[in-house]
């Protein structure tokens, strides 16, 4: 538990440097350009690499917390046994779900490290990204396998549910 | 036909059985593209989809305008904006109802969120309308439809994603959006004018503010103009494009809210720690959407609704008409993205097929997802303020809401018989 705790305080942390990072760039470079004509070399790269960091390292938070939007119209007709007993499925259904889309998404990584794909200015190798995404969405698939046996996890996740729209 | 009719039935039925919507969609579309296309191919589609929207540089647009949404909810200048509004037409019978409309759309604008915006107004605008008398039921009523018209004016997140999804110009949807907009708050102001010309003790006018209040009270909001002038300006203006004005935004309301001391360096962590994750959570969902899209355009799902639509001679106005109330009901009982994400491969082609402009389906999109938001039993910015108000019941809330409702369906109506007031903006504008 308490791994799975520090997992997530990392990942959380790395995500938010990402994201910091992201900004900045795009201010720079669009300040640099404008103002001084002189944008940001491959600030381009820098946010697209970010984006992919971002999305998959937020991923094992998301599931850890049960943020993964969930259609709850029915839960009025469901005694609380029947929703347990469906979250676990779900979750063993995501954790299964989630493990091939992370084992596909190794191989494609693999394939990426033999040709050496890199970005196109800054020559960042694409590899450890592709990597780093596979590994995230396996990690993820995980969280859901620890939470099939923490179903009271549910209600703290709910407590601090937002979604943006 | 068939294949994606039992495709959207299995989607269902795992969905119901609280299967993550994404992972339902996506094990849905992949197990579909593997009957139709092979195992091979759709292993080969469902890596692209996972691999190419994570490096897929428009979309990096979403972080950043989520991050400037929650600096902005950070940085609490929606108490200005109210005091603002409140000081302009707070004398008017129902003024403080208005007053809550024009500041959560004004907040809502910079903001992007409804439920942020619904949540936000309802600390600053509840107490205020309670104390000078006004009942609970327009209060929330207010609150609860003022906080949709966020995802209506720009920038919009709801906006940005249907502009991604079905490759239409964001910077148009954006200019599209504004007048409805507009027009929405107008109406939303003479709804409240109606309820209290009907039942006057709803909401009683409050004391008349001076002018040098006014301006008082006005200097307060140069922050919200700025940044919103900013960030549309420049995406207009072609200074910059609509990511990087995303980025601009998110810098500037972090400035905002660093000069406003609303931040320390564990806040800061915090909102870019939730901003990460609203964007994993949606993230999921587009990929599970655009998995199930692939395999519903390979269904003849598409070209079937299509060849119904001409065989039977059925008029375009029909065909809309016919979507929106598929729309406004499917609204009052799913989550209004996934709603939105779910539909749109079966309905955009059929639409842009019946000649329909894309910018202006958009907007159509946004309103059926705020009547959604608005709409018993499950609209989200009820429960919103239900939670946030536990005096109130929620029947309280459902009769508040109504009106709202009604008010909403009048504008989606007005936009589909005059398509102008959403497109006229983008074309005058040359984009």
């Amino acid at each position: 538990m308490r791994f799975a705790q520090l997992l997530q305080r990392t990942l959380g942390f790395f995500a938010a440097a990402v994201l910091f990072l992201m900004m900045i760039v795009t201010a720079v470079d669009v300040v640099g350009r404008y103002f001084f004509n002189k944008p940001l070399a491959g600030g381009f790269e820098i946010t697209e690499i970010g984006l992919a960091l971002l999305i998959y390292c937020a991923l094992p938070l998301v599931s850890a917390r049960r943020e993964h939007i969930v259609i709850d119209t029915f839960d009025v007709f469901m005694s609380q046994g029947v929703k347990t007993f469906l979250n676990r499925l779900a979750d063993v259904v995501c954790f299964i779900a989630l493990s091939g889309v992370g084992y596909i998404l190794f191989k494609r990584a693999v394939r990426v490290a033999e040709y050496g794909d890199t970005t196109n200015v800054l020559l960042l190798p694409l590899a450890p990204v592709v990597y780093t995404m596979s590994g995230m969405i396996v990690i993820a698939g995980l969280m859901h396998l620890v939470l099939i046996f923490i179903p009271h996890a549910e209600q703290a996740a709910f407590d601090s549910k937002e979604i943006t729209q | 036909m068939t294949e994606a009719s039992i495709g959207l039935l299995a989607m269902l039925i795992l969905a119901f059985a609280r299967v993550p919507l994404a992972i339902a969609m996506g094990l849905v579309g992949f197990a579909g593209l593997w009957w139709m296309r092979g195992l091979n191919p759709a292993l080969a589609s469902v890596t692209s989809t996972v691999y190419e929207a994570g490096f897929e540089y428009t979309l990096s647009v979403v972080p950043l305008f989520i991050l400037m949404g929650n600096f902005v909810t950070r940085a609490g200048m929606s108490r200005e904006l109210y005091r603002a509004a409140y000081t302009l037409v707070g004398h008017f019978r129902g003024g403080l109802a208005m007053a809550t409309v024009m500041a959560c759309a004004g907040f809502g604008s910079v903001c992007g969120s409804s439920i942020a915006t619904a949540a936000t107004m309802t600390k600053v605008a509840y107490p205020s309308m309670k104390g000078h008398g006004y009942s609970g039921q327009l209060a929330a009523g207010a609150i609860a439809a003022g906080g949709t018209l966020g995802i209506l004016i720009p920038p919009s997140t709801i906006l940005v994603i249907y502009g991604l999804v079905t490759e239409t110009s964001i910077g148009k949807l954006f200019a599209a959006g504004m007048l409805p907009g507009l027009l929405a708050v107008l109406m939303m102001c003479l709804t409240i004018s109606f309820i209290t010309w009907r039942d006057p003790s709803s909401g009683p006018a409050a004391e008349r503010s001076s002018w040098a209040e006014r301006f008082d009270a006005m200097k307060d909001v140069w922050a919200v103009a700025v940044l919103f002038v900013i960030v549309m300006g420049g995406i207009y203006g072609g200074v910059f494009t609509t990511t990087e004005g995303a980025g601009i935004g998110a810098f500037g309301a972090f400035v905002i809210a660093l000069l406003r001391k609303s931040l320390n360096v564990s806040v800061t962590l915090d909102i870019l720690i939730e901003s990460a994750r609203t964007t994993g959570m949606l993230f999921m969902i587009l990929v599970g959407a655009l998995v199930f899209a692939n395999f519903v355009n390979f269904t003849t799902l598409p070209s079937d609704l299509k060849s119904l639509v001409s065989t039977h001679n059925i008029s375009p106005v029909a065909v809309m008409i016919a979507i929106c109330a598929i729309y406004v009901i499917l609204g009052a009982a799913m989550e209004e993205l996934s709603m939105v994400l779910l539909t749109l491969p079966v309905f955009f082609p059929l639409v842009v097929s019946l000649g329909f402009d894309p910018v202006w389906f958009g907007i159509i999109i946004v309103l059926v997802v705020m009547i959604g938001l608005i709409s018993p039993p499950v609209g989200m910015n009820m429960f919103v303020v239900r939670n946030m108000l536990p005096e109130l019941s929620t029947a309280t809330i459902f009769k508040g809401v109504m009106p709202f409702v009604y008010t909403l369906v009048v504008v989606l109506a007005l936009l589909v018989a005059f398509p102008q007031i959403a497109l006229f903006l983008p074309q005058a504008l040359k984009l």
